[in-house]
């Protein structure tokens, strides 16, 4: 039995992982990978809490969370292709208007 | 072009500092906190088959969950909402509204428009 507070602690290390790529890189498809190490940082949260209380809830929102970074991820490849098309590179820091 | 990421230690400094900072702060929050002893699932509980059955409010599992039927539907909608602003953002914007399938990965169109007709590959 691993006790709760090492999943939070794995949990916190993976968030900070991905806050550390959002803060650092320039590359729009890393943001991509930052937030869904976020996302999956609060996923471990939820599926250990689920088993220390010995109910699924925590899982199957789990679940849900995934699906929506499915959607998320769907959006954001769709706006990085925008991106490409319109600044020739998938660098953020290029595209510094709203209009094009 | 391809880049590989790279360590700056000059502008990366404070965003890492940043990070570890947080966690530092998380983990002087989380490990004094005290938990319950973890209570688990029954031995041979089949956990994915209670999970499906909590997704469409049916009462059959094992293992108790709440009933996730209304948020399921709703993630119906928002996939479907963000499967059509995907299409809608990967659309190209051609000018007269009609665009012809380009099914030789774009080949004969890069060469018509560079100009050059040497035709490596013919098939």
């Amino acid at each position: 039995m691993v006790p709760p507070q090492y999943y939070l602690l794995l949990s916190a290390a993976v968030f900070c992982i991905g806050l550390f790529g959002i803060l650092t890189r320039n590359n729009a498809l890393l943001f991509l990978m930052s937030v869904e190490l976020m996302l999956n940082a609060a996923n471990i949260n939820l599926v250990a809490f689920s088993y220390v209380w010995g109910n699924l809830t925590g899982q199957t929102f789990g679940l849900f969370v995934m699906a929506i970074a499915a959607a998320e991820v769907a959006v954001g490849v769709g706006i990085i292709l925008v991106l490409y098309r319109d600044f020739d590179d998938v660098d953020v820091t290029k595209a510094t208007t709203m209009r094009w | 072009m391809t880049t590989k990421p790279e360590l700056k230690l000059g502008s990366h400094l404070v965003p890492g500092l940043a990070a570890v900072a947080l966690f530092v702060v998380m983990a002087a929050a989380f490990m004094p906190a005290s938990f319950p002893a973890p209570q688990g699932f029954a031995e041979g509980a089949g956990i994915t088959a209670s999970i499906g059955y909590a997704m469409f409010n049916l009462d059959l599992g094992e293992v108790s969950a709440e009933s996730f039927l209304v948020a399921f539907e709703t993630i119906d909608i928002l996939l479907v909402a963000a499967l059509v602003g995907a299409v809608m953002l990967a659309r190209r914007e051609s000018g007269d509204g009609t665009m012809t399938v380009v099914t030789d990965g774009g080949r004969r169109l890069r060469e018509a428009l560079s100009g050059d007709d040497d035709e490596e590959v013919s098939d």
